[in-house]
């Protein structure tokens, strides 16, 4: 057990902080929390931004070369990620294709996908989004109703995705469609890569409830995919959506990143704020701030276990699911303590005295995080159903035909 | 970086098991509250080499390390041993330059306890009830001696606590102040190490009963109310397998956080295990109730751990005073 660099990890970090003051000029560089004031101008700079880092060798670290990465260790992934939180880089725009998209088209691609989009999609030549959510299927995924009919070499979809995050932005998206209705629910689902730029693709941004626009419903309307573009084979795709969902879980609070302001800027923020603070106050946030830093730390470790196991060989487990659950506690007991050193300056959504309203902000992204990628609900049957035993719910929906008519 | 037990460990872990296993359990624990002795106590522990498992090896010590000594606690948590291994812990740190009351203590012929608050009326304090030899901190220097042992009604007699006040003291160290500061770290670790322990099999009983009680036609564990329940208390205990391990690295290794390390898990420890205890109970409904069952002795370990060695709100203080300092500047 050792959480210092050994020697080779120390002349890597020291070569990614050369390389990252090298390019800084090519560089977005954000505080935590800290808004662009040009939507379309900042998606040009976030792009260019992974561009350079990718040339750089700091995109897909892990990656194997085949696929265009680094063949490095999850350890070196781990250390650009902080080199990259140190230098003020914001999280890559392509982090959907990065997280999830990417390693869903690793196992499951043929070797013409890999080639076709792998290493543009880690260049962010092409942004990604990941297409799965329905109107009537959040949590009940495998209830989606978006269908994909076979025509010839083609298919043809039809149906309605939503808090589709990035698809205003996105080149590609991987799909989840229903290609056979008369068979159980969970065996009737197909996977596809589709060119969000094809017709009848049509991206409406939806306004969350903290005012950004972040995601979107998408819709399809004879939207022809070659069958080249599937994923996996027919009937296969929920085998192939749950390689993306492990994957989401641990790039969503599974490994142990911050969710959210990070502990560090809950720090900085309590070191100028709790010192103005009558005495009386000062006892009650600072248990406030000790609460939070705890669970952030606890959540942290918990993460660096997991990239020892995964970095052993392991596969991302329904462990990473407890990440998540954890982390979005630790990141809301962390908004929450930040919001409350506010004090009456968080009743605006931004500050008189210079503060840009960045735990305001903060505060009300939070909630998405705990439906987003799993609510904590189905993460809670998750872990208590395949990591600690326990019988599942009765359920008849997972034998009976999903008949498109009778869905409930 | 490599946050992994090695092969080593494991195989502490599971020779500590093993002998836990077969030394001491919950009903022992319950025996002693009605006068019974500690299980294992402190011969077996001796002699099974838990006792020295920090002190080197020249006085009679395995020479190892805290890290070692909390994946040992673990398991004596998971069976409320006693007396504790945060005391041999603690000692070990407070004697680093006393090779014979090492030696003694590594063998069990002499029964240590460290006691709180002040050597002329001491704060309740672990494993004093049991013990002849006491280890103080008396106006900044390290004192041992004799004394006069008040036991109060235990809520957890396997932690033998006791109120004690010095009869006879020997200088051991003067300006013992920092090694008291850094021991009193350790036993935290310690302690939260066993409280990991137990709070891991209180979770593990209310799951295990969860699969096989029905009701309303199902088995209860089947419910979300339940299995969500069970869940959080799980997720708890894993976070602060984390955190535990985390601090007595940090006590081998990286001194400078053992401050901030030994603190969060405390107060996570405190908090943790309270919360796999009351799922326990509740879980088990009216049977989790009855003093025959276990789930109240993991309870009553529960209530008693989260005040000892500072309660939650001491370290939560800590670790804000430490953050804000610049603590998680690495």
């Amino acid at each position: 057990m050792d959480f210092d660099d050994t020697p080779a990890e120390a002349a890597y970090r020291a070569r990614v902080r050369g390389l990252l003051e090298q390019h800084a000029v090519d560089l977005v560089h954000l505080d935590a929390g800290e808004e662009a004031a040009d939507a379309a101008q900042q998606e040009r700079a976030l792009r260019r931004t992974q561009r350079v880092l990718a040339e750089a060798g700091l995109v897909g670290v892990s990656w194997a070369r085949e696929h265009g990465g680094r063949a490095g260790t999850l350890a070196q992934q781990a250390i650009v990620n902080q080199e990259l939180a140190r230098a003020r880089v914001p999280t890559l725009i392509n982090h959907i294709g990065l997280g999830m998209c990417g390693p869903t088209i690793v196992a499951h691609g043929t070797p013409g996908q890999h080639e076709k989009y792998l290493a543009r999609l880690l260049r962010a030549d092409d942004v990604w989004c990941q297409l799965f959510s329905e109107p009537a299927s959040g949590s009940d995924l495998a209830a989606l109703r978006t269908t994909a009919v076979r025509e010839g070499d083609e298919w043809v979809v039809n149906g309605q995705k939503v808090w589709t995050t990035l698809a205003h932005v996105a080149d590609f998206g991987i799909l989840l469609t229903r290609t056979d209705p008369d068979r159980p629910k969970h065996a009737g689902l197909t996977m596809f890569v589709v060119d969000m730029h094809a017709p009848g693709v049509t991206v409406r941004p939806l306004k969350q409830m903290g005012g950004q626009s972040d995601f979107n419903e998408v819709f399809f309307d004879d939207v022809h995919i070659p069958d080249s573009e599937r994923l996996g084979e027919p009937g296969e795709g929920w085998r192939v959506a749950l390689t993306t969902l492990l994957n989401e879980r641990v790039a969503v609070g599974g490994g142990g990143n911050d969710l959210g302001l990070s502990v560090e800027s809950l720090a900085a923020l309590a070191a100028d704020r709790v010192p103005r603070l009558p005495a009386d106050r000062q006892v009650l946030a600072r248990q406030a701030v000790g609460r939070a830093a705890v669970a952030a730390l606890a959540n942290r470790y918990t993460g660096y276990r997991r990239y020892t196991a995964i970095s052993r060989g392991g596969l991302p487990g329904p462990e990473a699911s407890a990440g998540k659950l954890a982390g979005t506690a630790a990141a809301k007991l962390v908004a929450d303590a930040g919001v409350r050193l506010l004090g009456e300056d968080a009743v605006y959504s931004r500050g008189p005295d210079g503060d840009d309203g960045r735990w305001q902000r903060n505060q009300a992204w939070l909630p998405g995080i705990a439906i987003a990628g799993g609510t904590d609900e189905v993460l809670r049957n998750i872990i208590g159903e395949r990591v600690l035993g326990l019988p599942p719910e009765p359920r008849e929906d997972k034998t009976a035909p999903f008949t498109m008519g009778s869905r409930s | 970086m490599n946050f992994e037990l090695d092969d080593d460990q494991h195989a502490a872990a599971a020779g500590a098991r093993a002998f836990f296993t077969g030394s001491a359990s919950a009903a022992d624990a319950r025996r002693a509250l009605d006068g019974g002795a500690v299980a294992p106590g402190r011969k077996a522990l001796a002699d099974v080499g838990f006792l020295g498992i920090t002190i080197a090896e020249p006085a009679g010590g395995a020479g190892g390390r805290v890290l070692d000594l909390a994946v040992v606690a673990e398991q004596g948590g998971t069976v409320l041993a006693g007396p504790s291994l945060v005391t041999a812990g603690r000692a070990a740190v407070l004697l680093a330059d006393q090779p014979e009351l090492l030696a003694a203590l590594a063998d069990g012929s002499t029964a240590f306890a460290v006691l709180d608050g002040p050597a002329d009326g001491s704060a309740p304090s672990m494993d004093a009830a049991g013990a002849d030899t006491f280890l103080a901190l008396d106006g900044g220097a390290l004192v041992v001696g004799s004394g006069e042992v008040t036991a109060g009604t235990p809520m957890d007699a396997t932690r033998g606590l006791a109120s004690v006040r010095l009869t006879s003291r020997r200088v051991l160290l003067e300006d013992a102040g920092a090694r008291w500061v850094t021991a009193r770290q350790v036993a935290m670790v310690v302690l939260a190490a066993e409280d990991l322990g137990a709070a891991g099999r209180a979770v593990q009983l209310g799951i295990d009963y969860a699969k096989v009680r029905t009701a309303f036609g199902r088995q209860i564990g089947s419910y979300q109310a339940v299995k969500h329940a069970l869940v959080d208390a799980w997720v708890g205990v894993e976070q602060l397998r984390s955190l535990v391990w985390w601090a007595a690295w940090a006590a081998d290794s990286a001194p400078a956080e053992l401050p901030l390390a030994a603190a969060a898990a405390k107060a996570f420890a405190a908090r943790t295990l309270e919360r796999a205890a009351e799922t326990c109970v509740q879980v088990h409904g009216g049977i989790g109730f009855t003093w025959e069952h276990d789930a109240h002795l993991y309870w009553r370990r529960a209530k008693v751990d989260r005040l000892l060695l500072g309660d939650e709100a001491e370290h939560l203080d800590a670790v804000a005073e430490l953050v804000l300092a610049g603590a998680l500047q690495r």
